[in-house]
């Protein structure tokens, strides 16, 4: 079996810029907590299978490129996506 | 807005953010491609945007950021047509990575697009536009909502304050 990683990689290097974008507010009521990305890969496994591969590609019977990004959100948002810093007026 | 959109809203847009990437992964064997993808990313972040406002949105594009991306996006569209043009006479031509035979095979295999269609240069096309367009249609959501919300408060201000 052959697996393709250039939709591996171009989807995890496009959700990981994605991903370290991820910064909520501390000064606001918002609370996004580990759960939610929990919720978010368990729902990406689920539409990546519903989705199926690409035409021509019978690696994997996944939709690849969208677990990837997925996965890369997650790591971008681990590795930078920090609090934002308040500004102060 | 309503709690269960402030619930409900950041997951399902990361969810749509992944499928533009998709979409812009699949942009050479299926319907779709950069500026689809990148539209549909776009449309990921004005949905945070317009649910959680400006301030409280989770995803923070500085301006630097998007500058950078868009730089980034344009200049690496134009720098794959000019070696096109360099290479066969053509610009935009699809060169794929074996270039006359003078690049090594060893940088051929980190560069060629692992994909069993043999694309060239083509996936990574549609990646540059994908970021471009992605971050040009946030942009300008972006602008429209900071004219809006501080726009009002400097006309609210005196002018010497603002000074």
């Amino acid at each position: 079996m052959i697996i393709y990683f250039g939709p591996l990689i171009f989807g995890f290097l496009l959700g990981f810029i994605l991903g370290t974008r991820i910064r909520t507010n501390p000064e606001s009521g918002l609370k996004f907590d580990a759960s939610v990305y929990l919720i978010f890969i368990i729902v990406a496994f689920i539409i990546s299978y519903l989705l199926g591969p690409f035409p021509y590609y019978e690696d994997l019977p996944l939709a690849n490129g969208f677990l990837a990004a997925a996965i890369g959100i997650i790591m971008g948002k681990l590795i930078f996506g920090r609090e934002k810093i308040p500004q102060k007026t | 807005m309503s709690t269960i959109l402030k619930i409900f809203v950041f997951p399902a847009a990361m969810v749509v953010m992944c499928l533009g990437v998709l979409t812009i992964l699949g942009g050479h064997i299926t319907p779709g491609g950069g500026f689809q993808g990148g539209a549909m990313i776009a449309a990921g972040l004005i949905f945070c945007l317009i649910v959680y406002g400006l301030k409280e949105s989770p995803f923070n594009l500085s301006h630097d950021f998007l500058s950078a991306i868009e730089s980034i996006g344009a200049l690496a569209y134009v720098f794959l047509g000019l070696a096109g043009l360099l290479f066969s006479g053509f610009y935009l031509y699809n060169l794929g990575v074996d270039l006359y035979n003078i690049v090594p095979a060893s940088i051929q295999a980190i560069f060629n697009y692992s994909d069993p269609t043999n694309a060239g240069i083509v996936p990574y096309l549609n990646f540059v536009v994908g970021l471009k367009v992605m971050v040009g249609l946030s942009a300008i959501v972006y602008a429209f909502l900071a004219f809006r919300e501080y726009g009002e408060e400097a006309v609210d201000e005196p002018i010497e304050e603002i000074e």
